[in-house]
């Protein structure tokens, strides 16, 4: 099985705090992983240290056998890895075509020559037209002159992951995609998420919280308390261990 | 279908733009026809040319960018002084050097007025390329500081006697060759505007939106970020030193007082007025502005009602008056009277039929 993302003891430290703790994760061609564990474990952070937003104090981060540390995040992004965020990041003034539009930019060259004396028409028109055929495949196309920052939250959601989509990654990174949806839009997303990843030839790693709700949809789980990774495997495994229980006992209240 | 809507919305746009400038120039060859009379109005209307230049390029970095520049009275300063050691007679250099004398390299160095514009933005642009490596990695606050003093340096630069065979130090420059016609003026603004427009639409100016929309969004599509604000920084610095040049001709004599933080206030009150990221705001908002104060002017004169002096009608005052408009749009039009939006003719004549027939990003 090839390997997409590997990351080796990877820590990073905030003055004093270790939001991350020698962490290693390996993401395998096609998977869907999930990685699991209460508020502030760190999850979010280890997105950021792989999309390049943080550069972790120690260990290594490999993306296809190459090592992305220290690499600026658009070039990461043009390497393949492409990320949602947890509180959604939209271009909110811009309208949903231009959202999708802008994140097709990365692959094609033009410059500001060509750009503003329309010498990339060539280029422009296929972006547009790529991105109303992504929009339609998505089922956005009819939203593509709201400003994107007016939709409903589910549709947010939906073109956000368009977006990452549009840059054409390997690698698919969500952070927490079923926030604040209720069971029956989660259920939908699930589907979704398995959708994408086949018509796209996706590797998806996402973040989530409950862990019901990964059960149904990641082939390996990783979870993570306090920076430390405290279990990993099966959906079934990982529910079993006593100490996920434990951990996630303690928080209860706000899984 | 949808192509035909998309095409005729642009035609309709175009030609009412044609239709504005051809209507401009109409007005401006009879001004021009009768000059004695209506200098007033032509020095108006050259002058908030040259002030909508600098206005939009401060809107495509602060606009368009998101980045909080107030460099701009510096950048002018670069372009201006350029273009008018670049142009000014050769027969008059003397007479204007006439203290310390000048540089033998510039003593005949002489472009087309044209050239001098496009070298005086291209200083600046340099300036800004060289500024920009440290300052454009600051939080935006820090850069509005350093931009700020920047533009002071350069002025204390320009008028320091080590300048003196260059920029005339302290007495500046006088004899630089004005707009034969307000048409010239014109023309050159024109061309600055329309390009400024060209870059905002184009896929370099959708870049400048998503840096300005979310920093962190736009490098996880990809967006160099670093890039993405110098280039930005430098093209609006290039047309703000065109913008400069602009002025420079348009005054036809500079120092280095004329390059003052009042004039980035000037431009600012425009961009502000106008609408933060509007291209429409920017011109309309220049005009506004420019003819408002000269409007204003009477508040500056002391007035006296039945022998009384009012005591705040005083050289100063109109300021007053406009910082007071400046606060009200802030506080009550949060975005200027534009509010990012632009003015369109489709809008105006709602021409827009239903919603879902056009094409999205018919500005482009
Ligand atoms: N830039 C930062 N500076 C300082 N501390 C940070 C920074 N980013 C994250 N942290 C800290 O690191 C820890 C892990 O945060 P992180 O956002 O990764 O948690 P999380 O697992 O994503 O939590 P949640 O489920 O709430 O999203 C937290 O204690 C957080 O406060
Ligand atoms: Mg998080």
């Amino acid at each position: 099985m090839e390997n997409v993302l590997r990351l080796t003891d990877m820590s990073i430290a905030f003055g004093g705090l270790m939001a991350l703790d020698g962490l290693n994760l390996e993401v395998n061609k096609g998977e869907i992983v999930a990685i699991i564990g209460p508020n502030g474990a760190g999850k979010t952070t280890a997105f950021n240290c792989i999309t390049g937003i943080y550069t972790p104090t120690s260990g290594n981060i490999e993306y296809l056998g190459e090592s992305i540390i220290n690499k600026e995040p658009s070039d990461i992004t043009k390497k393949g890895i492409a990320r949602t965020f947890q509180n959604i990041r939209l271009f909110k003034e811009l309208s949903v075509f231009e959202n999708v539009l802008i994140a097709m930019h990365l692959r094609y060259n033009d410059n500001i020559f060509t750009s503003t004396f329309r010498l990339n028409k060539k280029m422009e028109d296929e972006m547009r037209e790529e991105t109303k055929k992504l929009l339609d495949s998505q089922d956005l196309y009819k939203y593509r002159n709201d400003v994107a920052g007016s939709l409903p939250y589910g549709i947010q959601r939906r073109l956000e992951i368009a977006r990452a989509l549009a840059t054409s990654p390997t690698l698919l990174l969500l952070d927490e995609p079923a926030a604040g949806m209720n069971p029956q839009e989660t259920m939908e997303l699930t589907s979704y998420i398995k959708k994408i990843r086949d018509e796209f030839g996706l590797t998806v790693l996402l973040i989530e919280h409950h862990m019901d709700l990964v059960m149904d949809i990641s082939e390996r789980i990783y979870v993570i308390d306090f920076g430390k990774l405290i279990a990993k495997g099966t959906a079934e495994e990982v529910q079993n261990n006593p100490k996920v229980i434990e951990a996630y006992l303690g928080v209860q209240d706000d899984a | 279908m949808n192509k035909l809507n998309f095409k005729e919305k642009t035609n309709i746009n175009l030609l009412m733009y044609l239709a504005i400038i051809v209507v401009s120039v109409t007005i401006l060859i009879f001004l021009d026809m009768n000059k004695f009379q209506y200098n007033y109005v032509i020095s108006i209307i050259e002058k908030s040319l040259v002030y909508a230049v600098v206005a939009l390029s401060m809107n495509i970095v602060t606009g368009f960018t998101g980045l909080f520049s107030l460099g701009q009275a510096g950048f002018m300063a670069l372009g201006a002084y350029t273009t008018a050691i670049l142009t000014i007679p050769i027969a008059s250099r003397p007479n204007v050097y006439y203290m310390n004398g000048i540089l033998p390299a510039l003593e005949n160095a002489i472009v087309p007025i044209p050239v001098a514009l496009i070298l005086g933005g291209v200083v600046a642009g340099v300036f800004a390329a060289l500024i920009g490596i440290p300052i454009l990695r600051l939080k935006s606050d820090y850069l509005a500081i350093a931009t700020l003093g920047f533009s002071e340096i350069i002025r204390a630069v320009i008028a320091s006697p080590m300048m003196d065979k260059i920029t005339n130090g302290s007495y500046g420059l006088k004899s630089i060759p004005g707009f034969k016609s307000s048409l010239e003026c014109f023309a050159y603004s024109l061309i600055c505007i329309v390009i400024m427009i060209l870059i905002i639409n184009s896929s370099t100016g959708r870049d400048f939106k998503a840096v300005r929309e979310d920093e962190i969004a736009a490098r996880a599509v990809g967006i160099n970020l670093f890039k993405t604000k110098e280039l930005s920084f430098v093209v609006s610095s290039f047309f703000t030193g065109i913008g400069g040049g602009l002025l420079a001709m348009f005054m036809r004599s500079i120092d280095s007082k004329t390059f003052q933080i009042t004039l980035t206030y000037d431009i600012l009150l425009i961009v502000v007025l106008g609408g933060i990221g509007s291209i429409t705001g920017s011109i309309v908002g220049a005009f506004f502005v420019t003819a408002g104060k000269e409007l204003l002017r009477f508040f500056d004169e002391p007035l006296i009602i039945g022998g009384v002096q009012i005591p705040l009608f005083k050289p100063g005052f109109r300021m007053v008056i406009f910082s007071i408009l400046l606060m009200i749009v802030v506080l009550f039009f949060r975005k200027g009277l534009l509010g990012g939006k632009e003015l369109s003719f489709n809008k105006l004549m709602k021409v827009r039929r239903k919603k879902n027939l056009d094409e999205p990003g018919g500005n482009a």
